[in-house]
């Protein structure tokens, strides 16, 4: 990577099962407006614009990109879309990075969002076509399988799902953002509610939310100049397989495994678990933690569980893991990505707020999407690399 | 390639329609338009540089900085600025007759307002004509509100 790039700006909106009181237009400039505010920009500063948003049929609006322009003050300047299935908000951040990065541009916007009450993208998902087997199953009914293959193979207990889903849900009451906000979650609440797809409960899925997220993401120049806190870029990575093949581990995908190596490889990262302070990490149903926890090399394999069981994912322990509540709270599914990455990015900022790790100096961004086949990932630092 | 039908094997299609029910929420620029047409009112709104843009929008293509709060009665006559001419309409056009789809710039606006226009035939359209919003009988809020636009010396 030749340039240094970093993210100097950051904006959200608060997410929500039903913006009604805005456009689609005018939920995206909400976030960019406060990324813009954050980094101290304006309009004229921007010089490329990247956008995000998982697949069309969830609003029904084909390429909404070119219907955004002038809401994301993209007329005259170069305007592009990203999409990779639930990981587009990660790899929407990094096709912007890489513009900064290769010295295209020096100051880009990047936005995702989804606005989820226009649609119904769980049977969106499901589509019954000629020819094959109808599931319609949605999401959980694909990831649902996946996850009791992980518990058989790991011999997990049984209730580490319902840790992690309490753990997200009690973070997401130090997010101003969060979707979910259940002052009053427990145990027990989340063990006794409704079995949607087995062995996912309805408190260990993620809900359907409104909302966009935006970043600057500027050069080493503008970024210095800025005087404000930077979250510099230290390596991105992605990488793709194909949805059903023989003899693909849909549990471990090989994708996932190979696609943390390399970005540890690129960041200068020997030890993940050690070195890195804090995670970001896409987990929509609870136990894709334990999973990705593997799968990100945190922890050995079918000893993800552990991490979860023994306290280190929470907040206070060695390796926190979706200190804003994470998908489990809020899901505009396109931004969801984007959000993982912008958390990592406020948290070496110094700017999350109660869910601040005090000192975070270099934290991991995650995402994937489709039938955990698109994976994408940064480390973002205090400093540069 | 090779010939299906020499293997005797019939190359098979299936019919898949694909049917989702959505929701839009308008946001407060285009709400405001659309309730106003319901009262019968044509709106725009005033750019920060003074342009008046029918139909509104939240933001200004030019700058990208949002529309000011100001909005403005427009119409209900204005001027065809352009136009195509459909002879032979088919069932889901807004007209069961001859009529023009075109853009038509209010009095007041800077900008034009893509409609139609009902003159019965092809040789009395022209770039340039005037024409007035005739309403729908009911009006509930939709740009069909405005039925079509007619030749403003016939009404």
């Amino acid at each position: 990577m030749a340039e240094h790039a970093a993210v100097v700006g950051i904006g959200q909106t608060k997410y929500d099962a039903k913006r009604l009181d805005v456009s689609q237009p005018g939920l995206v400039r909400e976030a960019a407006i406060r990324a813009l505010e954050d980094a101290g920009l304006e309009w004229k500063d921007i010089d490329a614009v990247v956008i995000g948003k998982a697949p069309d049929m969830f609003e029904g609006v084909m390429m909404p990109e070119l219907f955004l322009a002038e809401a994301l003050g993209g007329v005259g300047k170069p305007m592009l879309r990203v999409h990779t299935a639930g990981s587009v908000g990660g790899s929407t951040a990094i096709v912007a990075a890489s513009l900064v990065q290769a010295g295209i541009h020096e100051r880009v916007l990047t936005v995702s969002y989804e606005k989820q009450s226009e649609s119904n993208a769980m049977w969106a998902l499901s589509i019954k076509m000629p020819f094959a087997v109808a599931m319609v199953a949605g999401a959980g009914g694909f990831f649902a399988p996946l996850i009791r293959g992980y518990m058989q193979r790991s011999g997990a207990p049984e209730d580490t799902g319902i840790r992690v889903a309490l753990k997200d849900r009690q973070n997401a009451l130090k997010n101003q953002y969060a979707h979910l906000q259940m002052p009053d979650i427990s145990f027990d609440m989340i063990a006794n509610s409704p079995m949607l797809w087995d062995p996912i409960r309805y408190l260990e899925t993620c809900p359907s939310s409104d909302g966009a997220c935006a970043m600057v993401i500027a050069d080493a120049k503008h970024t210095k100049a800025s005087g404000r806190p930077a979250a510099w870029i230290h390596a991105t990575n992605m990488k793709t397989e194909p949805t059903l093949f023989a003899g693909r581990d849909q549990v471990m995908p090989q994708a996932g495994l190979d696609c943390s190596a390399e970005l540890y490889k690129k960041a200068g990262i020997q030890n993940p678990r050690a070195e890195i302070d804090c995670a970001e990490i896409y987990v929509p149903f609870s136990w894709f933690e334990p999973m990705w926890m593997e799968n990100l090399h945190f922890a050995p394999i079918n000893e993800g569980w552990k991490m979860t069981y023994e306290g280190a994912t929470a907040i206070d322990g060695d390796m926190p893991v979706n200190m804003s509540g994470g998908v489990l709270s809020s899901n505009a599914i396109g931004a969801s990505g984007m959000i993982r990455f912008a958390e990592a990015a406020m948290q070496v900022r110094g700017q999350a707020g109660e869910h601040q790790i005090e000192g975070a100096k270099k934290a991991l961004g995650h995402a994937y999407g489709g039938g955990s086949q698109y994976f994408s990932m940064w480390i973002v630092g205090d400093q540069p690399l | 390639m090779s010939d299906p039908s020499a293997v005797g094997e019939p190359q098979l299609t299936a019919a898949h329609t694909l049917e989702y029910a959505y929701k839009r929420s308008l946001g407060p620029v285009l709400s405001r338009f659309f309730t106003g047409l319901r009262d019968k009112r044509i709106q725009g709104v005033k750019t920060g540089a003074g342009q008046v843009l029918v139909p509104p929008a939240e933001y200004d293509p030019a700058t990208g900085e949002a529309t000011t709060d100001e909005f403005v009665d427009v119409g209900p006559g204005g001027v065809v600025t352009s136009w195509a001419w459909v002879a032979n309409p088919r069932a889901k056009h807004p007209l069961d007759h001859p009529f023009a789809f075109a853009l038509v710039q209010l009095d007041g606006a800077d900008t034009s307002l893509l409609h139609v226009v009902d003159t019965g035939d092809e040789s009395s359209m022209s770039t340039g004509m005037r024409v007035k919003a005739k309403w729908a009988d009911e009006t509930i809020g939709q740009i069909q509100d405005i039925a079509s636009f007619v030749p403003e010396e016939a009404s």
